[in-house]
């Protein structure tokens, strides 16, 4: 044999090894039996890799802050829960792997993900054929819930949390007429939101003096900064991720622009500081999450992420933190009617789902409960205005009243 | 075994699926011609079938019907092989790098093209793409008959006068021409064939995936797929079939593997979260020492020698 061949064969070894891999240790119950769970696994499937990982490693340590929290105070009646974790990759198809493994391998109740609406598009059809509820920690776009019954998402839809960044800036100006929106063609997100605002400001009877669109890779923004100014706009309305938005705010201001600016929620991050130093002063953001939100739950969950993590928690964090508390919290109803250890796999996943969207959950981002669809009902959110040091070095989000 | 191929059932297909691919990519190969074109006819056979079967195909019933899959498939092909067509004859006038970097902007204007169309959905794209069948599993049955069948082609092409005109070209263009093959045509047909399979593969996977949007055949995948065929072998049909079924398979090899009780704890975490890293290494890996690919068709004859003795 030479040594092609040889690799050939310990490749297919390799594959075969793999995919013959049996369960990980969880638990290694058939759909049919009794689940007797000594930890409830719950899965997360979000983007740990890739160029949306960004957005996933928040949501990660989220989850973790959740299953220490919750696991301290009993669990679900004195079981803990376990987190199995599944990568789900930037892409459709990894998406779709991570929940096949987690609903067949890791046999998990429910699972929190995906990431991106693009990705719950694909994978949340699977869950829904194989009677797994699902919970979208940052699934916003529209339809989310619509895919199916044990499809369900906490966080709010762009089209209820944009709105408010326009009332807040027409409360702090009056005077606004003239709008002039900017939006990165190439985003879904970014798509999606700048209907919503183009729609709102309509709805508000100001004028929408212009529309100029970039790519998120664009570094760039002469040209439409350019148009955008010569409009005459009162408030500039920004839909784009932290880089190219960051950029956008820079170029704008340099080229003389003194008005508001509204960002949407790509810039909201303190990524962005750096990018636009201190001209990204007075941007305006409204947000499904604030830190300083007055609450028992919200107070504990800051101080676990500021202790690790040392700054603020970011909304994707709260949010994901939120969507495990959203099983636990149902898990412990189930198992007051039917202990949950004696009930199938199959059937403690059908009761979870119909419990969970009739609960009331006190969360980190305020009360949130469930339409029957399964889109979430939120009750508060916020407006965060950016002030910068005067070096520009560091600034920080401080939440309108 | 159910269990199995409940998790794996989705993955299987892919696995074939990125044969396919492969071999879309190894059709203008053969004729020496390097084109990253195959991840834009994949899109736009997804496109295809997404807008069909979302708004022309009124359904009635939970599954979608087969045969309106097939015409799905078929009108896929057609697409593409005429777009293929048109681009194909002015872009082929361009030689090695200059045809992929060509080929590559092509992909590009597919992609900006369907990120500002109403039709396609703009950035989120198509979503509740109708279902044919009840498990990824059963996509077995259009693709697995499809891969022996574009296999099969591929497979006699190289054995018949137009496939050894392909090889010709690609050993030497100038010393074909002399002989009298036209490498215009040659180098056309070898596109356009390649198109229409990439074309049809996109139709079915824009059912398989549930959704379709302007994140498939990108710049990225136009590179996986060259790793395809790159390491599979470029010489020889088994190779992108190879490549094409070993590389989709690898990343979720190394999460099975990741997952095996009784390793420790950081070897799980890198698998886990290194698996890029590792699929990164093994490509680069698979070009030093492999640089015919994995399989060469001296591999293939020497395998045959012992029967013929």
């Amino acid at each position: 044999m030479n040594t092609a061949a040889r690799t050939f064969s310990l490749l297919t070894w390799l594959l075969l090894a793999g995919c013959g891999q049996s369960n990980s240790g969880t638990t290694p119950t058939s759909n049919s039996s009794p689940a007797a769970l000594s930890k409830v696994p719950v899965g997360i499937a979000v983007a740990q890799t890739s160029n949306v990982a960004l957005l996933g490693q928040e949501e990660v340590a989220g989850a973790k802050i959740a299953e220490r929290y919750f696991n301290q105070r009993g669990g679900i009646n004195g079981t803990p829960i376990k987190l199995v974790f599944q990568d789900t990759g930037g892409d459709e198809a990894g998406t779709i792997n991570a929940f096949q493994t987690l609903i067949t391998k890791n046999k998990v109740v429910g699972i929190v993900g995906p990431t991106l609406s693009q990705q719950a598009f694909a994978a949340d059809p699977v869950a829904e054929r194989a009677k797994v509820p699902v919970l979208g920690p940052s699934n916003t776009a529209k339809g989310i819930p619509q895919i199916g019954e044990y499809v369900a998402r906490v966080s709010a839809p762009i089209s209820v949390v944009a709105p408010n960044a326009v009332e807040a800036a027409l409360k702090i100006n009056s005077k606004i007429k003239r709008v002039a929106v900017f939006y990165a063609q190439n985003d879904a997100f970014s798509k999606s939101e700048t209907e919503i605002f183009q729609q709102t400001v309509k709805q508000r009877g100001l004028e929408l003096v212009t529309v100029q669109k970039f790519q998120t890779t664009d570094t760039d923004f002469q040209t439409q900064a350019t148009n955008g100014i010569n409009a005459k706009p009162d408030l500039v309305i920004i839909s784009g991720l932290a880089a190219d938005g960051g950029n956008l705010v820079r170029q704008l201001r340099e080229l003389g622009y003194k008005g508001q600016i509204i960002g949407g929620n790509g810039l909201n991050t303190s990524n962005i500081f750096p990018v636009c130093k201190t001209l990204c002063d007075r941007i305006l953001i409204a947000q499904a999450y604030s830190p300083e939100y007055k609450s028992k739950i919200n107070t504990a969950f800051r101080s676990a992420y500021r202790d690790q993590y040392k700054k603020e928690p970011p909304q994707f964090s709260a949010q994901t933190f939120a969507a495990v508390q959203v099983f636990v919290e149902a898990l412990q109803q189930v198992n007051q009617k039917t202990k949950i250890n004696e009930l199938p796999l199959a059937e403690l996943r059908a009761k979870l789902n119909q419990q969970l969207l009739t609960g009331k959950y006190n969360t980190p981002l305020g009360e949130i409960s469930f339409t029957p669809e399964g889109e979430v009902v939120q009750k508060a959110f916020y407006v965060a205005q950016i002030k910068m040091d005067a070096d520009g070095s560091n600034g920080k989000f401080v939440f309108l009243k | 075994m159910a269990d199995f191929f409940s998790t794996y059932g989705f993955l299987l297909v892919s696995m074939l699926l990125g044969a396919m691919l492969g071999l879309s990519l190894y059709l203008p190969l053969m004729a020496g011609q390097l084109s990253l074109a195959s991840p834009g006819f994949y899109a736009l056979g997804g496109y295809t079938a997404a807008i069909l079967s979302t708004k022309v195909f009124q359904m009635s019933g939970s599954l979608f019907p087969l045969p309106l899959l097939v015409v799905e498939m078929l009108v896929a092909g057609v697409v593409c092989g005429i777009l293929g067509l048109m681009v194909g004859i002015p872009a082929l006038r361009l030689r090695g790098i200059y045809l992929a970097i060509a080929t590559i902007a092509f992909v590009e204007v597919l992609r900006v093209l369907s990120l500002n169309l109403e039709i396609t959905g703009g950035a989120v794209g198509i979503f509740g793409i109708p279902q044919p069948f009840q498990t990824p599993i059963e996509y077995l049955w259009i693709v697995l008959p499809l891969l022996l069948l574009s296999a099969w082609f591929v497979y006699r092409l190289e054995r018949i006068r137009v496939g050894r005109a392909f090889t010709a070209i690609r050993e030497d263009e100038l010393a074909a021409d002399a002989m009298g093959i036209n490498p215009t045509y040659h180098k056309v047909l070898a596109f356009t064939l390649g198109a229409i399979l990439a074309g049809v593969v996109g139709a079915v996977s824009a059912h398989f995936l549930n959704t379709w949007n302007a994140r498939q055949g990108t710049f990225d995948a136009s590179i996986i797929y060259l790793t395809f065929v790159l390491i599979g072998g470029s010489r020889t049909w088994a190779g992108p079939v190879l490549g094409g079924v070993a590389f989709t398979a690898l990343p979720e090899v190394l999460r099975a593997i990741a997952d095996t009780s009784g390793l420790p704890l950081w070897l799980g975490q890198f698998l886990r979260d290194g698996r890029l890293i590792i699929f990164g290494l093994l490509i680069v890996a698979g070009t030093i020492f492999f640089p015919q690919g994995l399989v060469t068709p001296a591999l293939l004859r020497r395998k045959r020698q012992p029967f013929s003795k």
